[in-house]
C-alpha cells in the first residue's frame, strides 16, 4: 500500500488524503476489499485519472486484475460485462471464448475463475457511473454486490459527478464506501498549475531557439518565482469564474506568452510586476470570455475578437446564407414567436381601427421587464400564422410557391426552426413551430434585407 | 423495446432448461475432445436418466474406442442432440434423483402423522362438503361419454375451495369404472393455463399427452385439428381439462376459440371442462363466439362455510386426537370469515401442530396435543399484519421521515406528497424531539429504505426533492405503532 501511494503522490499534488484512504481500502490484495467505492467530484479534480493510475500501480505491483471502462461506452449491459470479462481474464482463459449474454452467466463466469485460480484480487473501475442508472435494473444492484454474489475478493469503484443519493432506486441498493474529491482551493490550484513550470520553460527555449539575444533574455528572466507571480495574477482573474484545472491550465500556457512578450522585448523589466499586470490584464479579460471554448486561435486575434461582445452573432448571421425569402420567413417566425398573436391585428393589418387607451394596458405595460418576451423564450406559432405575417412584413405579393414551402422546412432542417408539436400532422395545419434564433441574430439578418424587426415587436413599442 | 426499464428480458429457451436438467453441465459440452473421466461420469448421469438400465459389459475398455466403433444404440452415452430428439419423441421419461431411503412410518409421532395428514397436497378420496357438485359433475361427465357427443362445461369459485380436486375426483371415479367395464373408455387430458409459457404452448401439451411427442406448436395444431374434424371410427371420447382459463385468453383469444369449437364438431367427441375463479369471465373476458360456444352449464363453487372447514379439517385428522374440538373450530371460524379457502385452513393447522410440537418440549410425545393457545399463535403469524412491527423495528430516523410522511398527507390533505413537504415536516418533527435534522441526501437514503421495505412507495431518487411519496402503511398504524412503543 505504502508503494502505491508513494509511486502515486508526486503524480497527483494535493490528493495526498484520498490516495490515503483508497490505499487503506484496497491498497492491498491480500486483504479483503470492501464490496464498493463511490468516488465524487466535480469535473476536473482528478478521478478518471487517479483512479486510472491506482489501478495501473495495483497491477503492476500487487497479484490484482484491473478492469477500466466508461459506462457511456456500454450501451447495453452485455457490452458492459464483456469488457469486464475480456479485462478480468486469467492467463489461461484467453482462448476461450468469454461470453456473457446476462447478468447470471457474467457472475457464472467469475465463480468459475474463482474455482480455477484461488488467491487473486480483482478492482473494476467504472467511468461516469450515473449511465448505470439507466441501463437494466438490475445493472447497478448486482455490481454493488459482485463481492458477495462471485465470492472473490473483489471491488467495483463507481466514478461519477453526482452524490450517491442520486442513485437509490425503487428496490434498495446495498452499502457503498462514498469518498468525495473536493476542489482544489487557490493555493492547491497554484501549486498545481506551478507544477506546469518545467513544461512551460522547455517550449519556451524551443520557440527562441536561434534567438540569442531572446534566449539570454529568457533564461534570465524565466524562473519559477517570475512564473508563480505570473500565475497569482492570472487566477485572480481566472478563479472566480473557473476552478476546473485542466481549462487552467489551457489558458494559462497560452498567455504566458503574451505576458512574457515585453520581457523578451526588453520593454518592461521582469520584476516590474505592476507594469506587467497593466499589461496583462486586458488579454487575460479577453481571454476570460473565451473560457471553455477552446479556440485554436494565437491570442491577439482572440483579443480583438472579444472587445465586440456581439462579434460571434454578427459573423454567424453573415455567414448563413439564406435566400432572400428564407431570411424574411426567419424574420416572420421570429415575430411570430415574441409577438402575442393578440397583437397580430394591431401589428400587421392596415386598417385595424383605433386602438383604446385603457388604465388597465398601461398599468400592464408598466412592469413588464421582467416580462418581455424575448428574454422569457419563445411562444409556439402556428404555419399558417407564419405565412400570414410573412405576407404583411413582405411589401410584394409573391405567389405561395412549392419553394417557399419548402423553404419552411428547409429552416426547420437547420434548426432555425423547431416543431414544438403535431410534428406528424403538418398538412392539417395542427402543427405548431417555434423560433429558436435570438434577436441579435435576427437584427442582423433585418439589416440586410433591410427590414427594422424592432418596429415589429411589441416588447420595444 | 427499451433497455433501460424493468426487469431484465427473458432469454431462457425450454431446451436449455431441459439440457441443464437433463444433462449434467459437462456432459453438453461436445463430444470429441472430452476426456476419460468426464465420459465415465457422464455415464453415470446417464443410468440415472434413461429408465431402461443399459448394463456396461466391459467397464476397464476405453469408452473412446466404444464411441467410435460401436453403433449407438446400446451402451454407448448419446450425444445431447441425440438425447433430446428421444425426449421430443417421448422415448425418455423424465426421472429426478431417488433418495436413498425415505423416514419409517412407525416411528413417527401423532403430531407428525397429524401434519401429514394436513397437508395440502395429500388429496383424500372423497371431498367432504362438495358431494353436490361432484354429482353434477359427475352426472355431465357420464352423460356426455355414455352419448358419445361433445360438450363444455365451465366451473368457477375462489382459490382453494376444491375445484380441480373435485373435477379430478370425478375422472379418477370414472376411469373407475371404465377398469370395471361398466363405461366406455375414454381419454383424458388436463392442461393448465399457468404452466404454459404462452397459450399457443396448449396445443404442444394437448398433442404430448395423446401420443407423447413435442411438436412445435403449429406442427400440434394442425395435427389437432386434423384429429378433431374428420371422423374415425372407433374414436373414443377425450375429456379435456383447462385449468385457469383466464390464462388462455389473449387478444385475439384464437387458443380459447379452437379449444371451445372443436367439442361443436360432430367428429371430434371432445368434452371440454374449464375452471376459472371469476365467475363472470365468460362474459367479462371472452368475446361473444367463444362465450357461445362455452355454453351455459355452469357450476360455482361456493366458499367454504365455517362448519364445512371444520369438517374437511376432522376429516383429514380422522381418528387422531391431536387437535382439540375447539382448536379445529377457531381455524374454521377465523379462515372462514376471511376467504374460505381450505388450503389456508389446514396451512394454518399445520403450523399450530408445528408450534405445538416445538412449545411443548417436556411433554411427552405421545400425549402432545394442539390446544386452542396454540392455534391462536399460528394465525397471529399467518393472519396478522407484519407492518405495526415493521414499523416498530424501524430506526429512529425512519419513524420520524413516517410520522413526517403522515403529518404531510394530513396537512395538504392529498395522499400524494412530495419529498419536499415531507422533509420540510421531517424538520419540525426531528426539531420538536430533539433529534439531529438528517440532510436532505440522507433522508433520501430513509425514503429509498422505507421505499424499498414497501412502507412508502417512492419513485427512483434521482428526481430528489421533487419524488413523490405515497404512504403505504395506514396512517393509524403509524400513530399505533409509535405510540404504544412510547408508552412502554
Amino acid at each position: 500500500m505504502e508503494q502505491i501511494c508513494a509511486a502515486l503522490e508526486p503524480q497527483f499534488p494535493c490528493r495526498e488524503t484520498t490516495i490515503k484512504t483508497l490505499g487503506e481500502l484496497i491498497g492491498n490484495c491480500e486483504e479483503a476489499y470492501p464490496a464498493a467505492i463511490y468516488l465524487f467530484g466535480h469535473t476536473g479534480t482528478g478521478k478518471s485519472a487517479l483512479t486510472k493510475a491506482f489501478l495501473q500501480q495495483c497491477r503492476k505491483q500487487q497479484k490484482v486484475r484491473v478492469a477500466q471502462l466508461n459506462a457511456i461506452e456500454c450501451y447495453t449491459t452485455k457490452i458492459l460485462l464483456e469488457n469486464v470479462l475480456d479485462a478480468l481474464a486469467p492467463q489461461g482463459a484467453e482462448e476461450t471464448a468469454k461470453r456473457a449474454d446476462n447478468m447470471l452467466e457474467f457472475v457464472n463466469e467469475l465463480r468459475r475463475w474463482h474455482d480455477q485460480e484461488n488467491n487473486s484480487s480483482y478492482l473494476i473501475a467504472v467511468d461516469n457511473a450515473e449511465r448505470l442508472r439507466d441501463m437494466d435494473a438490475n445493472v447497478l444492484p448486482v455490481l454493488l454486490r459482485l463481492q458477495q454474489l462471485t465470492s472473490l475478493n473483489l471491488c467495483v469503484l463507481l466514478v461519477s459527478q453526482l452524490p450517491f443519493e442520486k442513485y437509490y432506486n425503487k428496490t434498495g441498493l446495498s452499502e457503498i464506501i462514498t469518498l468525495h474529491m473536493a476542489q482544489y482551493n487557490k493555493a492547491e490550484t497554484l501549486r498545481i498549475l506551478s507544477a506546469d513550470f518545467v513544461h512551460v520553460q522547455r517550449q519556451l527555449l524551443a520557440g527562441l531557439s536561434g534567438n540569442e539575444k531572446g534566449l539570454r533574455k529568457c533564461e534570465q528572466a524565466m524562473t519559477p518565482e517570475f512564473y508563480s507571480n505570473y500565475l497569482s495574477l492570472f487566477l485572480s482573474v481566472f478563479y472566480k469564474a473557473c476552478r476546473d484545472v485542466p481549462e487552467l491550465k489551457l489558458t494559462a500556457r497560452k498567455c504566458f506568452s503574451i505576458y512574457i512578450e515585453p520581457v523578451l522585448a526588453g520593454t518592461i523589466e521582469a520584476t516590474d510586476v505592476s507594469r506587467l499586470w497593466r499589461h496583462i490584464a486586458g488579454p487575460l479579460r479577453a481571454a476570460l470570455t473565451q473560457i471553455y471554448m477552446r479556440f485554436d486561435k494565437p491570442a491577439d486575434e482572440l483579443e480583438q475578437q472579444s472587445n465586440e461582445s456581439d462579434q460571434s452573432v454578427r459573423k454567424l448571421a453573415q455567414s448563413l446564407e439564406l435566400p432572400y425569402y428564407g431570411k424574411y420567413l426567419l424574420i416572420a417566425s421570429f415575430l411570430a414567436s415574441h409577438n402575442s398573436a393578440k397583437q397580430d391585428k394591431r401589428l400587421f393589418v392596415k386598417h385595424h381601427g383605433k386602438q383604446k387607451k385603457r388604465m388597465q394596458t398601461v398599468n400592464a405595460k408598466a412592469k413588464t421587464t421582467d416580462k418581455m418576451s424575448t428574454t422569457l423564450g419563445p411562444k409556439s406559432f402556428s404555419i399558417d400564422r407564419l405565412l400570414a405575417i410573412f405576407y404583411a412584413i413582405l411589401e410584394e405579393k409573391v405567389g405561395l410557391t412549392c419553394n417557399l414551402l419548402s423553404q419552411i422546412s428547409t429552416l426547420v432542417h437547420l434548426k432555425l426552426l423547431s416543431f414544438v408539436s403535431g410534428e406528424q400532422n403538418i398538412m392539417d395545419g395542427s402543427a405548431r413551430l417555434q423560433c429558436t434564433v435570438g434577436l441579435e441574430f435576427v437584427l442582423h439578418i433585418g439589416k440586410v434585407v433591410g427590414f427594422n424587426v424592432r418596429q415589429y415587436l411589441c416588447d420595444f413599442m | 423495446s427499451r433497455l433501460a426499464e424493468g426487469t431484465p428480458r427473458r432469454s431462457i429457451q425450454l431446451s436449455n432448461i431441459v439440457e441443464q436438467r437433463i444433462f449434467k453441465d459437462d456432459d453438453v459440452i461436445s463430444t470429441p475432445k472430452r476426456s476419460r473421466a468426464k465420459i465415465s461420469h457422464s455415464g453415470e448421469g446417464d443410468e440415472d436418466y434413461t429408465p431402461k438400465k443399459s448394463t456396461q459389459k466391459t467397464p476397464t475398455r476405453s469408452r473412446r474406442a466404444s464411441t467410435t466403433t460401436r453403433p449407438a444404440k446400446d451402451s454407448a452415452p448419446l450425444t445431447p442432440s441425440q438425447k433430446l430428439k428421444k425426449i421430443r419423441a417421448g422415448e425418455l421419461s423424465p426421472t429426478i434423483e431417488q433418495r436413498l431411503r425415505p423416514v419409517d412410518k412407525s416411528c413417527k409421532s401423532q403430531l407428525q402423522l397429524a401434519r401429514e395428514q394436513l397437508h395440502v397436497s395429500i388429496i383424500p378420496k372423497s371431498l367432504p362438503c362438495r358431494e353436490k357438485e361432484f354429482d353434477n359433475i359427475y352426472s355431465f361427465l357420464e352423460g356426455k361419454i355414455q352419448d358419445e357427443c361433445g360438450g363444455c362445461m365451465y366451473v368457477s369459485g375462489v382459490p382453494g375451495t376444491g375445484k380441480t380436486a373435485t373435477v379430478t375426483g370425478v375422472i379418477r371415479t370414472l376411469q373407475h369404472q371404465v377398469a370395471q367395464e361398466k363405461l366406455t373408455q375414454f381419454d383424458f387430458v388436463e392442461i393448465n393455463g399457468m404452466r404454459l409459457t404462452e397459450p399457443r404452448q396448449a396445443y404442444v401439451q394437448i398433442y404430448k399427452q395423446l401420443t407423447g411427442k413435442t411438436l412445435s406448436w403449429e406442427h400440434a395444431h394442425t395435427l389437432l385439428e386434423k384429429r378433431f374434424t374428420t371422423p374415425a371410427p372407433r374414436r373414443l371420447t377425450t375429456v379435456l381439462l383447462v385449468d385457469e382459463l383466464d390464462i388462455l385468453c389473449n387478444r385475439r383469444q384464437d387458443v380459447v376459440y379452437n379449444l371451445l369449437d372443436w367439442p361443436t364438431k360432430s367428429a371430434a367427441r371432445l368434452v371440454v371442462i374449464t375452471i376459472a375463479n371469476t365467475m363472470d369471465l365468460p362474459e367479462r373476458l371472452l368475446m361473444g363466439k367463444v362465450t357461445s360456444r362455452l355454453g351455459l352449464t355452469r357450476l360455482t363453487f361456493q366458499p367454504y362455510t365455517h362448519k364445512q372447514l371444520q369438517e374437511i379439517v376432522t376429516a383429514r385428522l380422522g381418528g387422531s386426537d391431536a387437535f382439540k374440538g375447539e382448536a379445529v373450530q377457531l381455524v374454521a371460524r377465523k379462515v372462514a370469515a376471511v376467504s374460505g379457502d381450505a388450503r389456508r385452513a389446514l396451512d394454518i393447522c399445520r403450523r399450530a401442530t408445528e408450534i405445538a410440537d416445538m412449545t411443548e418440549q417436556s411433554v411427552a410425545t405421545a400425549t402432545k396435543c394442539v390446544s386452542i393457545l396454540h392455534v391462536q399463535q399460528a394465525l397471529a403469524e399467518m393472519i396478522a399484519s407484519a407492518k405495526v412491527q415493521a414499523i416498530k423495528n424501524c430506526s429512529r430516523l425512519e419513524q420520524i421521515f413516517l410520522q413526517a410522511v403522515a403529518a404531510e398527507v394530513t396537512r395538504t390533505g392529498v395522499e400524494e406528497t412530495t419529498f419536499m413537504g415531507v422533509y420540510t415536516q421531517v424538520e419540525t418533527i426531528a426539531a420538536f424531539m430533539g433529534a439531529v435534522v438528517p440532510a436532505p441526501g440522507r433522508a433520501l437514503r430513509l425514503c429509498s429504505k422505507l421505499g424499498a421495505e414497501r412502507l412508502i412507495i417512492c419513485e427512483h431518487s434521482r428526481t430528489d426533492i421533487f419524488q413523490k411519496i405515497l404512504l403505504n402503511v395506514s396512517a393509524d398504524d403509524i400513530h399505533y405503532a409509535l405510540r404504544v412503543e412510547g408508552n412502554n
